[in-house]
Order: C-alpha cells, then structure tokens, then sequence
C-alpha cells in the first residue's frame, strides 16, 4: 500500500466516522463540532488530490465562516428552547431517510459515470502544470467563460441576504400584549439590548431553581450564598417598587420581591 | 512543493522553526511588558536574572504549578480540546513563511523554508479561520455567561476581519501575480523605478499597495484579538472573556496561541509588503526578523497608547470603513495592472479612477453624517 493510499484511507474513516458523529450527536455544539472535523478532513483529501486551492477555500469558507456562524446561533439560543433534537414525526423521519438515500444514490452515479466508466478529461496533470498550474486554471476558467454563471450565483447569494434580512426584521406593530420581556443578547449595544422577545411571565422564584438540560445534568442553576429572606426587600438603588418596565423586573424582581 | 530533499530534513527544519517561534514568543512576553513599563515610567519585570530575563521561565513554571481547574457545569470534552485547537493551529502558518534561500549545511543544499505551496497565503488564511474554534469553543464550553459573550464577540469580530484581511491582500496578489510566498518574495526583487527619475526604491510591495497594507496591518491586530481591538477579552467588560474559566497550562495554551499568532503574522506581514528576508546590504534573515521585530514593536505601542473599541465601532470599522476600501482598492490595483499591460488607454482609465475617488469620498460623507445623527437621537 503506497503512502498517499494510506493517508486517504486515515482520512476518508475519520470522515465518515465525524459525519456520523454529526447525525448522532446529543449535542448540536458537538454535532457542528464534528462537521468541522469532517470538513478538514475532506480538505485533506482535497490536497491529496493535488487541488490545494479547493482545499484552502474549503476551509476558509465552510470551517472559517459558515460553521462559525452557524455556531454562533447555536449558542446565542438557549439549549433549553430548542426542540427536541432527536425527535420528529416518523413522517419526517422516512422522507429523511429518503433524500438520504436519493443523494447517496446521486453520489453514486456520479462516481460510478465519471471514475469507473467514464474517460478522463481534457486537464490532465501535464495540462494544468503547462497553464501555470491549479490556482492559474482556475481563475482563467471563472473569470473567463464562466463568468456570467459565478456572477449570478453571486446576485443570487446577495438576493437571498437581503431576503433574510427583510424576513428576520421585527414586526413594527405591537401585537401580542407583553408578558415577561427578554432582550436579545446585543454584543455592541451600550444599553445591552437591540430589540426584545416576548416570553410568557416566569413563575416566582424560578430563578433559584436550576433548570435541567437535554443530558439531564443540572445547570444555569442560580447558587445562592445567602437565602432569600437574608436580602433586604428595596434595593438602595431603586427606593420605588417593581413598576418599572418588565425588563428591569425580569433582572431583579423575582424570587424576593415577590414575597 | 516538489520533494527535492529528504524528508527529515524538511521535518528537522518544520521543528526548528516551530521552537524558535516559542521561544521568541516567551520573550515577546518579557519585551512586550518592558516596552509598556518604560512608556508608563516603570521598570518592568528585573527581579528574575538580568534585566528580569528569566522572567519568562519563571512565568512558565508557575502555570505549569497552577491547579487545572474544570468547572462543574462545563462541556468536559469540548473544553479539554478548546484551547489544544488555538495553540496547535497558531505555529502552522509560520511553515509557509520563506526564512531565506537556501544554505548549504553538511555538504548538503538545505531549504530555509518548511515548504512552498502555491496557495501559501490562503493556507494561513485557512489555519487562521481553524484557531477561531479554539475561542469559540472555550467560551462555549465554560458555561459562563461571560465567556460565551466574549466567545460571540470574537466569533463575530474575527469573521468580519478575516473578509478584510482575505480582501487587503487581493492587491498583492494582482500586483505579484502568484499565491506562493516564495514567489511573492522574490517577486519584490525588482527594485522600483520613482516616476521615471533615476531614483530607485526596494521594489516592496508597501510602496505599490499602501492602502492595501495599512488594511492588513488593521486586520491583522483585530484577527489577533489585540489591543485596541481585544473586545473578546476584554477584561474590564467581560473578566477576560473566552478564557475566564481557564487556569494553569490550559490558560497558559490561549496565552501561547495568542503572541505566537502575533508573531506569525508580523513575519507575514514582513513577507508580504516589506520583502521578508531582502535588505540592503545582505539579503538574510536577519532583515526579516527586523522587519518582524518593527511589527510586534509596533502591537505594544498601540496596546499602550490606544484605548479599546466600542463593539458597534469595531463593527463599524470593518464592514463600513474597511472593506469598502479594500474593495475600491483591488478595482484600482486592477486597472493599474491593466493600464501598465496597456490593455486600455488614457481616458477610461482617469474617468474610472476620479469615480472611485468620488465614491469613496462620498461614501465617507454619509457615514460619519450618519453618525452624527445617532449621537444626537
């Protein structure tokens, strides 16, 4: 077995293995975790296959950027609110199953039309060495007769953006009446809040009891140095009761001034 | 790229370079704070070996001593590995980086570079974009509140700088016309004609991509999570951010990651617009350890004398100020480039580059307008 057969085979098994771990895991934080393995992995095999350009854009693009931010939503929501992460109705379950299928199926084809009985193309090695090698054909080949499809991909991506974005504004109109309001955690704004969330009225003195995760391990739970009675009832800083805006009660209100 | 010497030395060489970055990454350390104890009218560490020089050592034996903590609620797997992500990806991008030609050692022609791959600069892109993880993943993992705002902020804040830094290096690549560090360096060989005088300049690439290279050099301090761009841990707002909940060796792994990163794109830096290891009298690399040795200089004296950013400014900064100029950048570097090939004449040339100026300019108008409006609101 030569050498480069070896390391293809190292990374194409930890590949799968980190693509099923990606299915498998209880954890979505694990499960994109898993993703990135997979994906440097691929870049590897990318790099053996003698396309480094395709493997550094790999990793720039899906691990660097793409997965960051897809991680960054995963953590900006409580673990608490997602829905059940292995559930679904069994309907949902067999057309997964399906498409799984179908798509291996694709691959299949794909593999079985072009590697097994297909004939090689044009850019042989010597081909891609003789126009200055991967990088040069590369952009040769997108900058010149491809340049309208990569340019409409690109309107495309921007379209979709500006979808999203429209999507995700907040209603201006105040519909639902407020319970409890939670604010969106702002990384930038000075007062700590870009827009708010509507959330059902918390019950008194939830804040001390620790809520449970998906693994079942307690967590987030508040601990409590002195008990409740042990604080005094207003704070020095606020002399008037709790009418303040629901936010400020969903910061100090609970569990003793409700008593 | 081509295996023209026996592996162990290539793998002998990968070591060298790996130690002699840490070991110069201790002593950034004992620099880093004299250099900010004499521009705050203090002496600095003296208490350990002359000029405190041992102080480093010392430093590195006391983490090792501190106890290893783990919190209770904390994401055991993901946080055992978090900061090993940050610390082995730090020194990879530093094997790409030509120390010079070649030399011969033994009887034998040795390479003073680990390897030359033709996509060298978007390698340590990609190696850059794997260390964010080891941030992320350990503010994550902590299960602080702190930590995982300090992980969300540099999450955000290395995205929006990467796009920078990917977009000011563009400029280089038109202008060199190659990926490869090696050819990027011997590229600026060629020294620089002043407008036709007689007077001649290092062909350097800071003199053909000045704006490119005050981008990088911004981008590069933010990627780093430096001063004045450390929001990630900023230890005033967030107890030190991503790495709150870390003691000991694995504190100390961050603490690594971070000069060694420092350093690594200092020589970057250094390769890429100031001619790496080309110098006046003797081509060497001991020119690009001096160019590098102005870069990290230059990171104390901006932790020393700027104050940090406001998130929304840091923000602001990237995706309104610098990329866009990034942008407007490679569009010019490009009609240059044609210009020089004399693919087309005069006048489209003057009208597209007068657009550009009057883009810019407007484009600052509006924002810094658009600022004043909300300080007033």
């Amino acid at each position: 077995m030569s050498p480069e057969v070896l390391v293809f085979d190292i990374l194409a098994i930890i590949a799968v293995m980190a693509g099923a771990g990606v299915v498998l895991a209880r954890n979505p934080v694990h499960s994109a975790m898993a993703l990135v393995v997979t994906f440097v992995n691929l870049a590897g095999i990318f790099v053996l296959l003698r396309a480094e350009f395709l493997a550094a854009v790999q990793i720039i693009v899906y691990t660097g950027a793409i997965l960051v931010i897809v991680l960054f939503v995963i953590m900006l929501v409580d673990q608490d609110d997602l829905p059940e992460f292995h559930g679904g109705k069994p309907v949902q379950r067999v057309m997964g199953l399906l498409i799984g299928l179908m798509l291996l199926g694709e691959v299949a084809a794909a593999v079985l039309t072009r590697t097994v009985v297909g004939q090689p193309g044009p850019w042989t090695e010597e081909a891609v060495l003789a126009a200055g090698g991967n990088v040069q054909v590369l952009g040769q080949f997108m900058y010149s007769g491809w340049v309208l499809p990569v340019q409409t991909i690109a309107v495309v991506l921007l379209v979709g953006t500006i979808g999203a974005l429209v999507l995700a504004r907040p209603d201006a109109s105040p519909a639902t009446p407020r319970g409890r309001t939670t604010q969106t955690i702002s990384l930038g704004h000075p007062r700590g809040a870009d827009g708010e969330l509507s959330l059902p009225l918390p019950k008194a003195g939830d804040m001390a009891t620790p809520r449970r995760d998906p693994r079942g391990e307690r967590r987030g739970g508040l601990v409590m140095v002195k008990d409740n009675e042990s604080y005094s009832d207003v704070p020095a800083w606020d002399p008037d009761d709790g009418a303040g805006s629901g936010s400020e009660r969903g910061w100090r209100g609970k569990g003793r001034r409700d008593e | 790229m081509v295996a023209d010497q026996p592996l162990w030395i290539t793998f002998t060489f990968a070591f060298i370079v790996l130690n002699a970055l840490l070991g110069a990454m201790a002593y950034m350390t004992w620099l880093e704070r004299k250099v900010i104890a004499l521009m705050q009218d203090r002496i600095g560490p003296n208490r350990t070996g002359p000029f405190g020089l041992l102080q480093p050592i010392a430093d590195g034996i006391k983490l090792l001593g501190k106890e290893d903590l783990v919190p209770k609620f904390a994401d055991k797997r993901i946080f055992v590995i978090a900061p090993l992500i940050s610390f082995v990806t730090a020194p990879l991008a530093a094997l790409v980086i030509p120390f010079g030609e070649t030399v011969t050692v033994f009887g034998r022609e040795v390479r003073l570079y680990v390897t030359d791959i033709n996509v060298a600069v978007l390698y340590i892109l990609a190696v850059g974009s794997v260390g964010v993880y080891g941030i992320i993943l350990g503010g994550y993992a902590s299960a602080n509140r702190y930590s995982l705002l300090g992980a969300l902020r540099s999450a955000a804040q290395v995205i929006s700088y990467e796009i920078v830094l990917g977009m000011s290096l563009v400029g280089v690549f038109i202008v060199s016309g190659s990926l490869s560090l090696v050819t990027i360096m011997n590229n600026q060989r060629q020294p620089l004609e002043l407008f036709g005088s007689g007077i001649e300049i290092p062909g350097w690439y800071i003199f053909y991509q000045p704006i490119g290279f005050v981008i990088f050099i911004v981008a590069a301090v933010a990627e780093t999570n430096r001063a004045p761009f450390d929001l990630p841990e900023a230890e005033t707002e967030l107890i030190s951010g991503f790495h709150t909940e870390y003691s000991g060796f694995r504190f100390s792994f961050y603490f690594l990651a971070e000069y060694i990163s420092m350093i690594v794109i200092s020589l970057l830096a250094a390769t890429l617009f100031l001619g790496g290891i080309l110098g006046p009298i003797a081509d060497g690399v001991w020119w690009l350890v001096l160019k590098a040795m102005i870069f990290l200089f230059f990171y104390i004296w901006l932790r020393a004398t700027l104050p940090r950013f406001r998130y929304d400014q840091l923000m602001g900064i990237a995706w309104k100020v610098l990329l866009p100029l990034a942008l407007a950048n490679i569009l010019y570097t490009g009609l240059l480039r044609l210009r020089a090939n004399g693919a087309i004449s005069i006048w489209p040339f003057l009208i597209v580059s007068m657009g550009l100026v009057i883009v810019i300019i407007a484009g600052f108008l509006t924002t810094s307008s658009g600022r004043r409006e909300e300080r007033v609101a």
